[in-house]
């Protein structure tokens, strides 16, 4: 049994990530002692499976897989390390299912921008900034040339999804 | 066919970030009713900046759980060095604790063997066997009949050996008696440290007075004996002394079998 929608899956979908790093830290440690006593898992690469698992809990919910917040979180998430142990995914690397997905396919994409280029699309779809407040952020002279660098930084990242890769529009409908 | 956005990308993007104004905002919404092209190419880009949202989140959540991670292994690695650190004062101070206490302990067991008392190690010199004659009372009576030998005796029993041997050589021998006078004088320059000279006085004394087997005779014979001794002639003094410890009369019989038996005139 899982409890309704909870306030935390809500934060998470708007970009709140607070949650995931608290238990981060809170968990590391634990989390390292359980995978090196059940998998025999030294410390450094425990901290990465966790650091994997959690990335691929926010997935689910950013994409719509999690609707409810487990009951118990704690033995959701090692169960789905346990998962990822098992399909032998390599570390910091997409599960395979989701290898294929469009997304996944995005986000190598998007770390092929400027570190700017990163930056600027971030703060303004992720973080939700208007054009002034990220101008002030990355130390442009105005909102004007704010939006023209969004502008040129989404046409870069969409001629990398035209070059080369599958056509996203088809899987629009 | 895959759509191509880039015809309709400035208008798609105007109108999602809020660009236009109301006319074209309307404008825009009529023509996506009417243009299946342009609805397509407007639901492309809304499913691309969908996808955008999400990328950014996800990189910017691998991002802070990286650089938390490096957070958390500096500080480990900061508080295991500083446990090292802790560890290690712990144990240079238990050994300069260890190397402090050894050296007490052995300071102590030193102290102890030079400072123990000796008899393994029994004394070398003649003074430590030494048994000193004070000579005769300096009575009034002495003092009115014969004023110069109680000034030398009073010299002798303060100390002022050179004094003494002076007033001593001042004194009439026909007052005294000569063998008297010998013995005194040869006391007087043993304990001034002249052990030679004293010989002379005192072996005559003994030869002299051997005969009549008096106590004056006995007495210069161990005094004789010590004389040998400080003169550092060892053989004439272990036998002197052997015969005085072998006198039952003696009244330096004890000291010199202590000085006999104590072996230190055979060992040197």
């Amino acid at each position: 049994m899982s409890t309704p929608l909870a306030e935390t899956l809500t934060q998470l979908r708007i970009g709140n990530q607070k949650f995931l790093i608290d238990f981060y830290q809170r968990s590391r440690h634990l989390f390292a002692r359980w995978a090196q006593r059940k998998h025999r898992l030294p410390p450094d690469k425990a901290h990465g499976l966790l650091q994997d698992t959690l990335l691929d809990f926010y997935d689910h919910v950013a994409d719509g897989r999690i609707t409810r917040m487990p009951e118990d979180l704690r033995a959701y998430l090692y169960g789905m390390a346990q998962e990822r142990i098992a399909a032998q995914v390599p570390a910091h690397q997409p599960l395979p299912a989701a290898e294929a997905s469009r997304r996944q396919r995005l986000l190598a994409q998007f770390n092929q921008l400027s570190t700017d280029c990163q930056q600027v699309l971030t703060y303004f779809y992720f973080r939700g900034y208007h054009f002034e407040k990220m101008g002030g952020k990355m130390g442009f002279p105005n909102a004007t040339v704010a939006r023209r660098q969004k502008s040129t930084c989404l046409r870069k990242l969409y001629d990398l999804v035209r070059g080369g890769y599958e056509p996203i529009t088809g899987e629009v409908a | 066919m895959p759509i191509d956005l880039r015809p309709y990308f400035d208008e798609l993007e105007r109108f999602a970030d809020g660009q236009m104004s109301p006319a074209e905002q309307d404008a825009f919404e009529l023509r996506l009713e009417q243009d299946e092209a342009l609805a397509d190419a407007h639901a492309a880009y809304e499913q691309l900046t969908a996808d955008l949202r999400w990328a950014a989140g996800h990189d910017t959540l691998r991002q802070r759980l990286q650089a938390l991670d490096d957070r958390m292994n500096e500080r480990g690695t900061a508080l295991a060095r500083a446990h090292h650190l802790a560890q290690r004062r712990q144990r240079r101070w238990a050994v300069w604790g260890t190397v402090g206490a050894v050296l007490l302990l052995a300071a102590g067991v030193a102290s102890w063997y030079l400072g123990r008392p000796g008899p393994a190690r029994p004394a070398r010199s003649w003074e430590a066997y030494y048994q000193p004659d004070p000579g005769p009372a300096v009575t009034t009576g002495l003092l009115h009949s014969r004023p110069l030998l109680a000034e030398a005796l009073d010299q002798y029993q303060s100390g002022h050996y050179p004094a003494a041997l002076h007033s001593l050589g001042r004194v009439n021998p026909g007052n005294v008696g000569a063998d008297t006078l010998l013995y005194l004088r040869g006391l007087m320059l043993l304990r001034q440290g002249q052990g030679n000279a004293a010989q002379l006085y005192l072996r005559r004394v003994s030869d002299d007075s051997a005969a009549s087997g008096s106590e004056l005779a006995r007495r210069a014979r161990y005094h004789l004996g010590m004389a040998y001794w400080q003169a550092q002639e060892l053989a004439p003094a272990l036998a002197t002394l052997r015969a005085v410890a072998a006198d039952s009369l003696s009244p330096y019989r004890a000291s010199a079998h202590r000085a006999v038996a104590a072996g230190v005139l055979d060992g040197q």
